[in-house]
C-alpha cells in the first residue's frame, strides 16, 4: 500500500486498487476523535438503459438507483443496519446522485466492526415483492416533499430545457408514477450489474488504523467477483440547449429565475478536466461572487435579493447554473447574460481568489468528512487522487483564463422564469 | 484543551486554548430578554452590521477585505433561547501559522470594525443600505409560505400558544418593516451594545495574555447593569381537550406538527431522562416513530421528535399524504403510549445512551460546539462532559417510563396539501 501526501496540508493518505478493481483511499487523521467511511458505486440515476454481457437490452423505470439505495437497508437476517450502527452510537445514511450511490457511517467507536458491517450489508441485497411494495409509499412521500419545493421545481424545469436526451432531465428519485412500476427484479438486475468491485470504491478519513482498515477491506472484498460492466446507453446529446426561453407559474410569493449555460467539454481545449473545471469556476466566481461588481450592482438596483450558482459535470458537457429570487426577472436575466458575455475579469481579483481557494483547502483539512468528500470526487471524476490541488491552484494563469473563456459559446443559454400564480 | 474564564467587568471572556484546529474562532454574543416587536429590527440591524462599515462602506469592500484575510468569514445569527434572544457575530480565521504573521490581528481589527464602527451618518444608518436589507427581508418574509416545513413549524407554535415567546417568529414580521428606518436602527444598535449582556469566546491556538490585551483594546463596552431573567419558559399545562388546527395549501404533501407539553420535571429528568426518551421516541432512523410509522406502515419519508428543554415542549413532525392523516396520528399516539407502558427494550435505552456518548466525544472536534458547551455550562446550568457521561449512563428504564407519563400531545397543526394525489396509491 502506497503512502502519499496531500501537498501543503500535512496530511497523509494511502491508496490501493484491489485486483478486482475496487478503489481504496485511506486518510488517517489521528489527532481527530471521529471517523467517516463511505462505500460507493458509480451507479446513479443516470443509468436506466443498459445491456449486460450476453443478454438483451434492459430498460428499468426512472428512479431505480435511488429505490435500490433505500432497499439496501433491508437485510435477510432482519437486522436493520441503522440499528446495528446505532448500538455503538454510530450514525449511518445513504444517498443517490446522478452518477453515484453511497453508503456512509460515521462515529467515534467500533471502527473495525462498523467498517466490516458497512461493506457486508451493502454486499447483501435482499429484495422481496413485499419489501419492495412497502417502500413505494415512503419514496412517494419523499418525492412529494421535493416536488413541493419551488427551487426544485425551477431547477427541474431548467434541466428539461437544457438537455434533449441526457438523464439529467429527470429527477434522481424518478416520479411517483415511475417508482410504482419498480419490481424486485429491476433492483436485482441493477445491483448485479453495477454493485461490482470494479465499479465501486471505499474512502475513509479520520481516526483509524489504516493497516487494520485495509485488512478488513481485503477480507471482505478481495474475493468478491466482478460481473463484466454492461454496455450502458450512450447519448447523442445535441450541443444546443433544447429550449432557450421558458416561463411557468407556481404557488410562490416572489418570482424566481434560472439560467443554464451548456458548454461541450471539447470546446475548451485539451487540458485535464480538473484544471478546466478550476478555470470555469474561477470565471464564474469572479463574475458572480460576493465580491463581484455584478452582485453589488444588482442588489443596489434591487434587481435581486438572493442567488445561487453551481457547475455540473454531465457527460460531455459542463453546465453552469444560475438561480435567483427577483421582483424583476427579465431585467435580471439581461444583466446576467451581459455579464457573461462581457467576460470582464481582472488580475487582481483573480489572484485574491486563488488565495481564498488555497486558504479554504487548508481550512477544510481540519475535517475528516471534508477530506473524504474531496477524495471521493477525485475518484469519481478522475479515477485518481489529486494530491497537489494547492499547486494546481497556484499554477492557474490569468492569460490562460482569458484564453479559455474566449472559447465558450455564450449564446448556448437556456432561461426559465417562474412567477406567482395569483 | 485548556479553558479560562475572565470577568472583564462589562463582559465575560471565555478562552479555550487548543492546537486541535488550524483556525481561530471568536464569538461575540449579545443577549437580552426577547420581545416580539424587536425581532425584525434586530434581524435588520445584524444584517446591516455585516453589510458595510465606516471604513468598508460597501458590502463588496467588506467581502474583499474578508477574502484578503485568507478567506476569513464573519457570520451572524439571531436565535431564541427560552426567554432570551441571542445575537452571535463570529469570526473564523486561519491561524497565522498557515497564513502570515499579523493576519489574526488584522482579522480582529476587522471584527472590531464590524461591531463598533457601523456605517452611520448623523446618528442614522444610511438609508440606501437600510433599503437594501429591508428589501431582502421583505422577500424572505413573503417567501416563508413557500417553505412548507418552516411555515408549519411557525404556525403550529402560534396555534399552541400565541402569547408565549415560544411562538415568536425568529424570521421577523412583515408588518414591522415599514416603521424601521436608519434612525430607529441606530438607536436600537446603541441600546444593544450598551445594555445587552455580552459574552466573548475565543478558541484556537492562542496566546492567552496576548489575546486578553487585544480583546481589551478593541472591546471597550460599558455595560452597567446585567439583566437577569429566567431562561426557561414557564411550565404550561396541557389543554383539557386537544387543539386541532388546520390550513390548506396548494401542495402535494401534508405537513403535520404535534406539540406536546411537558409536566414539571426534576433537574435530572430535564437534563438526562427526557433527552434519552426523545432519542428512543423519534431521535433518528433507529427510533420507534421511524420504525413504526415509516418502516412498518409506509406512511411518511420523515418523522422525528425534538425536545426543546428551555421551552418545556416536545415537537413531533412528519410529512404525509392527507388521506393518511388519522392513521398517522393514531400510530403516533400508540407509540407514545407504548413508551408510557414501558413497551421498549433495555437495549433501546442502551442505544440511546450510546448516541449521547458519541455526541459528547465529538464536541471537541468542532470549535463552535466547544464554545457552546462552555456557554451552556455557564448559563443553562448544564454539567461538564464527565458528569454528563456519568449521569446519562445512570438513567433507568423506569425513569424513562415516569417521564413518558409527563408528556402530553396538546396541539396538532396540519398544513394540508390539497393537490390531487391519485397517482400516489
Amino acid at each position: 500500500m502506497k503512502k502519499k501526501i496531500f501537498k501543503g496540508l500535512d496530511i497523509e493518505y494511502y491508496r490501493e486498487t484491489l485486483e478486482n478493481g475496487l478503489e481504496v483511499v485511506l486518510i488517517p487523521m489521528l489527532d481527530k476523535k471521529n471517523y467517516f467511511i463511505t462505500y460507493a458505486t458509480k451507479f446513479g440515476s443516470d443509468i436506466t438503459t443498459f445491456t449486460p454481457q450476453n443478454s438483451e437490452e434492459v430498460k428499468v423505470p426512472d428512479g431505480v438507483a435511488h429505490f435500490l439505495e433505500h432497499k439496501m437497508f433491508e437485510q435477510e437476517d432482519g437486522v436493520d443496519p441503522f440499528t446495528f450502527f446505532s448500538k455503538s452510537g454510530t450514525g449511518s445514511n445513504a444517498s443517490t446522485s446522478y452518477n453515484f450511490t453511497q453508503y456512509i457511517c460515521y462515529g467515534t467507536k467500533k471502527f473495525t466492526e462498523n467498517l466490516r458491517y458497512l461493506i457486508r450489508f451493502v454486499n447483501s441485497p435482499y429484495y422481496t415483492d413485499e419489501n419492495v411494495e412497502k417502500e413505494k409509499g415512503i419514496i412517494a412521500q419523499e418525492l412529494n416533499m421535493y416536488n413541493d419545493m419551488p427551487d426544485f421545481q425551477l431547477e427541474m424545469r431548467l434541466r428539461q430545457n437544457l438537455y434533449h436526451t441526457l438523464p439529467r432531465r429527470v429527477d434522481i428519485g424518478g416520479s411517483v408514477e415511475e417508482i410504482y412500476k419498480i419490481t424486485k427484479e429491476d433492483l436485482y438486475t441493477c445491483y448485479n450489474n453495477f454493485y461490482s468491485p470494479n465499479n465501486m470504491f471505499v474512502v475513509i478519513g479520520g481516526n483509524f488504523n489504516h493497516k487494520e482498515a485495509l485488512k478488513i477491506i481485503y477480507e471482505e472484498l478481495e474475493l468478491k467477483e466482478n460481473k463484466p460492466y454492461p454496455k450502458v446507453e450512450e447519448f447523442n446529446e445535441k450541443k444546443e440547449v433544447r429550449i432557450k426561453n421558458d416561463k411557468f407559474k407556481s404557488s410562490i410569493e416572489v418570482s424566481k429565475v434560472a439560467l443554464g449555460l451548456k458548454i461541450p467539454k471539447n470546446d475548451l481545449g485539451n487540458k485535464d478536466e480538473f484544471t478546466k473545471m478550476l478555470y470555469l469556476k474561477m470565471f464564474t466566481r469572479l463574475l458572480f461572487d460576493s465580491s463581484s461588481k455584478f452582485k453589488e450592482k444588482v442588489i443596489e438596483e434591487k434587481l435581486m435579493t438572493d442567488m445561487y450558482t453551481e457547475w455540473e459535470n454531465a457527460y460531455k458537457y459542463l453546465t453552469f447554473y444560475f438561480m435567483a429570487e427577483t421582483e424583476s426577472p427579465n431585467e435580471l436575466l439581461k444583466e446576467v447574460k451581459s455579464e457573461l458575455e462581457n467576460k470582464d475579469v481582472n488580475e487582481e481579483d483573480f489572484n485574491r481568489m486563488k488565495k481564498v481557494w488555497i486558504a479554504n483547502l487548508v481550512r477544510k483539512s481540519d475535517d475528516p468528512e471534508s477530506m473524504v468528500y474531496d477524495a471521493f470526487d477525485d475518484i469519481l471524476y478522475n479515477n485518481e487522487i489529486i494530491p497537489d490541488k494547492i499547486d494546481k491552484i497556484r499554477a492557474l494563469d490569468f492569460k490562460e483564463l482569458k484564453n479559455i473563456i474566449k472559447k465558450i459559446d455564450f449564446s448556448n443559454i437556456s432561461t426559465v422564469v417562474m412567477t406567482p400564480n395569483k | 484543551m485548556q479553558y479560562t474564564k475572565k470577568d472583564l467587568g462589562s463582559y465575560q471572556l471565555h478562552l479555550i486554548k487548543t492546537d486541535k484546529y488550524k483556525t481561530i474562532t471568536i464569538k461575540v454574543m449579545f443577549r437580552r430578554r426577547i420581545k416580539k416587536e424587536e425581532v425584525t429590527i434586530r434581524n435588520i440591524l445584524t444584517s446591516l452590521l455585516v453589510q458595510s462599515t465606516k471604513k468598508y462602506d460597501t458590502k463588496r469592500k467588506m467581502n474583499i477585505e474578508a477574502q484578503e484575510l485568507y478567506s476569513s468569514s464573519i457570520a451572524f445569527d439571531n436565535t431564541r433561547l427560552g426567554n432570551y434572544i441571542n445575537t452571535t457575530i463570529s469570526l473564523n480565521v486561519l491561524n497565522d501559522k498557515y497564513t502570515e504573521k499579523g493576519n489574526f490581528n488584522k482579522a480582529l481589527e476587522f471584527l472590531n470594525e464590524v461591531l463598533f464602527n457601523p456605517d452611520v451618518e448623523d446618528g442614522k444608518f444610511k438609508e440606501k443600505n437600510v433599503d437594501i436589507i429591508k428589501t431582502r427581508e421583505k422577500t424572505e418574509l413573503q417567501g416563508l409560505k413557500e417553505n412548507l416545513g418552516a411555515y408549519t413549524a411557525v404556525r403550529s407554535l402560534e396555534s399552541f400558544d400565541k402569547n408565549s415567546p415560544v411562538s415568536i417568529r425568529m424570521i421577523g414580521y412583515l408588518e414591522d418593516l415599514d416603521s424601521i428606518d436608519g434612525k430607529s436602527l441606530y438607536d436600537y444598535y446603541l441600546d444593544m451594545i450598551n445594555k445587552d449582556n455580552v459574552e466573548i469566546s475565543v478558541i484556537g491556538d492562542i496566546d492567552e495574555s496576548e489575546i486578553v490585551k487585544e480583546i481589551k483594546k478593541y472591546f471597550k463596552l460599558r455595560i452597567l447593569k446585567k439583566q437577569s431573567t429566567n431562561i426557561s419558559l414557564p411550565l404550561k399545562k396541557h389543554r383539557a381537550r386537544r387543539l386541532f388546527a388546520k390550513e390548506t395549501v396548494d401542495a402535494n404533501q401534508t405537513n403535520v406538527n404535534m406539540i406536546c407539553t411537558v409536566d414539571k420535571l426534576t433537574d435530572y429528568e430535564r437534563k438526562y431522562v427526557l433527552p434519552l426518551y426523545n432519542v428512543i421516541l423519534g431521535g433518528g432512523p433507529d427510533s420507534k416513530l421511524f420504525k413504526i410509522v415509516r418502516e412498518k406502515n409506509s406512511l411518511c419519508y420523515f418523522i422525528s421528535s425534538r425536545y426543546k428543554a428551555l421551552d418545556n415542549i416536545l415537537v413531533i413532525r412528519t410529512g404525509i399524504n392527507r388521506k393518511n392523516y388519522s392513521k398517522t396520528l393514531k400510530l403516533t399516539e400508540k407509540v407514545m403510549n407504548m413508551m408510557k407502558k414501558g413497551k421498549f427494550e433495555n437495549e433501546d435505552l442502551k442505544t440511546a445512551k450510546e448516541f449521547f456518548e458519541t455526541s459528547y466525544d465529538q464536541i471537541e472536534e468542532n470549535p463552535n460546539a466547544v464554545i457552546n458547551m462552555y456557554l451552556a455550562m455557564e448559563y443553562l446550568g448544564l454539567d461538564d462532559i464527565d458528569t454528563r457521561r456519568k449521569m446519562t449512563n445512570k438513567v433507568t428504564k423506569n425513569e424513562i417510563i415516569k417521564v413518558a407519563k409527563k408528556i402530553h400531545m396538546d396541539t396538532v397543526f396540519t398544513l394540508e396539501g390539497d393537490k390531487d394525489e391519485e397517482k400516489d396509491i
